[in-house]
């Protein structure tokens, strides 16, 4: 492992686990596919013009998504970061809300909106639906990721730059050069997440990469033609990922990026217009689609809130627990993989766990459920296989990625000049770690896990692969018992599910709250 | 050292809970939906004392999950039984190799057209391929009566499918095809898609469109049909083509996973569900058809003793199915 893997002992354990547990499964099941039975010479003519076509949409309408999530996410994460905008707090939670809730079931209740108010939904059934509704979706993912980029920006740096100039420069000049990470994390982060999406493209009957990905893999049985299909899309988005690393995130001027005197806001003249502008994305985001679900759970009645909420019971000790440890879990690997590159510690290694991260999150899920199961299926492995340790192993892998971007930003953002300053004077190194840099990113930890937490309790795709027979976790009930239920007991599940994730994460906020503003120069 | 103790230790309970087995437990997976088949399943635990340990489907995946993760999990089954919706999944089991014979004594009196020859497979209780019509939008005498009348003209863009590709809508077409032969089958499917028919995500998407009145009629399943009237959908349900081909019936199936742990409990559970009681249940709770004579169910739902059914070998529906699906995504997709 070299010198410097040994100096870094957490680090080594943390990546020799990562890629025992998450990268042998899947380089097992790519290898078996390509090579086993001569599968990949007989499937890679089927990779024709019309495959390459398909992959060139779907990653135009992904880069739309990614585009228009980013700038969104810019627009809302300034206003609510850093300005003095009226009720941000209420928008900084209500917004997140689109998170909390499968694609699918938002899917279906924009098209019963557009249905029940328009009488037509050719619209939303075509790419700009997919686009739309995605981008609602990813929003808030950005206004987070950039929203926690720029409440560390240090404010000694944009008081400087009003001392010589104007608040449009400032913006320009200073403030977007210094979120640029964030920027580009957003993109790439939602740009992944839309070109891997498969449920809305699906029911709006768009015809993606995805949809062509499950269509082999569920409908003709071809696992080695859909893995390889997977393979091309891990391909472009290590391209994305490599891209970004070389030319642009990477670039010098980021790493003077320093923090340490806490957050600056900003008293916008325009309060007005900025709180309409608010609103107007609450209500396309929230309050639409959320009026077709309270209108879907309530007409007949409360019953069948009641009958879904004694259906979900039992499954909110598992989820909460297993999303709880799998975010926990999932910090720690983030902070672990981005601590190394963020500090600017060249090695071989830790450049490869960047890549092996970012290719497992690329995975589609189906064929990231595939590939643990066939590894992990194994009499020797059965404590792994049957039990919740394969859903906590899969949430890490598709999930460390973000967590270790969100990370590996917070910590570009932190001078390396106080770790120095530390070191220079003796102190070791973990106690650097717990009394300069761990309190400086704190915020940051906080949002990496929310987001992990969010994502692990929501997660569909790997789960419904793995689940151990007899367990109950929530998205699983809520789709099984979706098909053929009445619309009223799923909008009612759906509702259940998003009331007891605010409530979930509002309660995580109190906790953590002044464990934040102990370490934090301002209130944010 | 202490620290490596600590992780023997820890590794040692980890397995010696996982080794836990117990015998009088039984894996079941199922692609029928979760509404209908855990109080089966919860009824079958409570008669034997047996713990059933479940896993359900979910429409997002077009009931495939289970049946992809089954054959994933091929080279060491979890799984002691599978209880499909349709006869092709447990087909594409018993071609994969993954299926156990076993002769219920129990369904000795199922007509053998729903049993496999070698008994991979037993069907029981079966719904049917109907049209499903909005009564506002059509009278009963004007609806479509055949499968053939949904190209004409007056049907133009009024009609839903759901995508072929996917679960019994594919079986119908490729019911269509063994039937009536290649040439015909393309042809009326050429036509189909020349009058505009809507193709859905799922039968459950039909039925939602032929209840919102987005199309006046739609091809789907009898619990989904049952199902919208249940919601109060102002729907009338057709079974065409009795004066022709019949309609498509098709069993709820079930098979034996080879090499399961609990093959005996599996074979208990098998024998529980092809029984009279079971299929008298299965008819209330979403009016599915029992295979067996002389079983009670309610006044509304049909008896397959009243339904021509579509003269059809399972087994050889299915390998055209598999002939026909590179057709049935051009026909989809183009």
């Amino acid at each position: 492992m070299g010198r410097k893997l040994k100096a870094h002992p957490v680090f080594t354990i943390v990546y020799v686990s990562f890629v025992f547990f998450v990268v042998i499964p899947v380089a097992y099941t790519l290898g078996t596919a390509f090579f086993d039975d001569n599968s990949l010479s007989g499937n890679i003519q089927l990779l024709n013009k019309g495959t390459f076509i398909l992959l060139a949409k779907s990653c135009i309408i992904a880069f739309s998504i990614a585009v228009f999530s980013t700038f969104f996410g810019t627009i809302l994460g300034f206003l609510l970061y850093k300005t003095n905008v009226l009720f941000r707090g209420f928008f900084k939670v209500s917004l997140l809300i689109p998170l909390f809730i499968s694609p699918y079931i938002l899917a279906v209740a924009w098209k019963d909106f557009f249905f029940i108010f328009f009488n037509n939904i050719s619209f939303i059934s075509s790419y700009i639906g997919v686009i739309l509704v995605l981008t609602t979706i990813f929003t808030p993912l950005s206004m987070l990721i950039i929203g926690s980029a720029l409440s560390n920006i240090n404010a000694q740096l944009e008081e400087t730059g009003f001392v010589i100039t104007n608040f449009r420069r400032v913006i320009l000049k200073i403030i977007l050069p210094l979120i640029k990470p964030a920027l580009i994390s957003s993109f790439v982060l939602v740009f992944i997440f839309s070109i891997s999406e498969f449920s809305v493209p699906a029911f709006f009957g768009v015809k993606v990469f995805t949809t062509e990905i499950f269509t082999q893999f569920s409908a003709f049985y071809n696992h080695s033609l859909a893995i390889l299909q997977s393979a091309l899309l891990i391909l472009i988005c290590v391209l994305l990922l490599f891209a970004e690393r070389k030319h642009i995130a990477d670039a010098p001027f980021l790493s003077i990026d320093s923090r340490g005197t806490g957050n600056k806001f900003y008293n916008i003249k325009n309060r007005d217009l900025s709180l309409i502008f608010l609103f107007v994305w609450f209500s396309i985001s929230v309050i639409l689609p959320f009026i077709i679900l309270f209108f879907q759970s309530f007409k007949d009645g409360t019953s069948k809130f009641i009958q879904a909420f004694g259906l979900l019971l039992p499954t909110f000790s598992n989820s909460i627990g297993l999303a709880f440890f799998g975010a926990l879990i999932i910090v720690f690997v983030g902070f672990s993989a981005a601590y190394l590159p963020a500090r600017k510690i060249e090695t071989k290694t830790r450049k490869s766990f960047d890549w092996l991260l970012l290719i497992v999150f690329a995975i589609p899920s189906t064929i990231f459920g595939i590939s643990l199961i066939k590894f992990y299926n194994h009499p020797v492995l059965d404590f792994i296989y049957s039990g919740y340790a394969i859903i906590l192993i899969a949430y890490v892998g598709k999930f460390s990625f973000i967590s270790a971007k969100l990370i590996g930003n917070a910590i570009r953002q932190i001078p390396a000049s106080l770790d120095e300053a530390a070191q220079i004077e003796g102190i070791k190194s973990f106690a650097r770690l717990q009394k300069i840099l761990m309190p400086l990113i704190m915020p940051t930890l906080f949002v990496a896990f929310i987001v992990s937490f969010i994502f692990c309790l929501g997660e569909l795709g790997i789960t419904i692969m793995l689940y151990p027979p007899g367990t109950e976790i929530m998205p699983i009930k809520v789709f099984t018992i979706m098909a053929n239920a009445p619309q009223s007991l799923t909008s009612s599940m759906t509702l259940i599910v998003f009331s007891v994730t605010l409530l979930i994460i509002t309660g995580f906020y109190f906790m953590a709250k002044p464990m934040i503003k102990k370490y934090r120069f301002t209130n944010d | 050292m202490k620290n490596l103790s600590l992780i023997i230790v820890f590794l040692i309970v980890l397995i010696t809970i996982s080794c836990n087995n117990n015998s009088n437990v039984i894996v079941v997976y199922t692609s029928v939906d979760q509404i209908f088949s855990e109080p089966i399943l919860k009824g079958f635990e409570d008669e034997t004392g047996i713990l059933v340990k479940v896993v359900y489907d979910t429409e997002e995946t077009k009931s495939t999950g289970v049946l992809n993760r089954l054959i994933a999990e091929k080279e060491n089954p979890q799984c002691d039984l599978f209880w499909s919706g349709d006869p092709v999944r447990t087909i594409v089991l018993k071609n994969k190799g993954i299926t156990l014979p076993y002769q219920s004594p129990v369904a000795n009196y199922i007509d053998p057209v729903y049993k496999d020859p070698e008994y991979h497979w037993t069907g029981f209780s079966a719904r049917a391929r109907v049209l499903i019509y909005n009564k506002t939008l059509l009278e009963m005498a004007t609806a479509p009566q055949s499968i053939f009348d949904l190209v004409k003209e007056e049907f133009r863009g009024k009609v839903a499918i759901a995508n072929p590709l996917f679960g019994t809508t594919t079986f119908h077409i490729s019911a269509l095809f063994s039937v009536i032969g290649d040439e015909s089958a393309k042809q009326f499917l050429s036509d189909l898609k020349n009058n505009n028919v809507v193709i859905a995500t799922s039968n459950g998407d039909v039925k939602k469109r032929v209840m919102q009145g987005e199309v006046s009629c739609g091809l789907t399943d009898t619990d989904d049909a049952y199902e919208a009237m249940k919601e109060g959908g102002d729907v009338g349900i057709i079974f065409l083509d009795q004066q022709g081909i019949g309609s498509l019936i098709m069993p709820n199936t079930v098979c034996l996973i080879k090499d399961s742990p609990h093959t005996e409990n599996a074979k208990k559970m098998m024998d529980y569900l092809l029984s009279k009681e079971t299929e008298a249940k299965l008819a209330i709770s979403c009016a599915q058809m029992p295979l067996h004579k002389g079983v009670d169910i309610p006044e509304d739902i049909p008896s397959l003793d009243n339904i021509i059914p579509m003269k059809i070998d399972y087994d050889k529906t299915s390998q055209k199915l598999e002939e026909i699906q590179s057709y049935l995504k051009e026909w989809a997709e183009n």
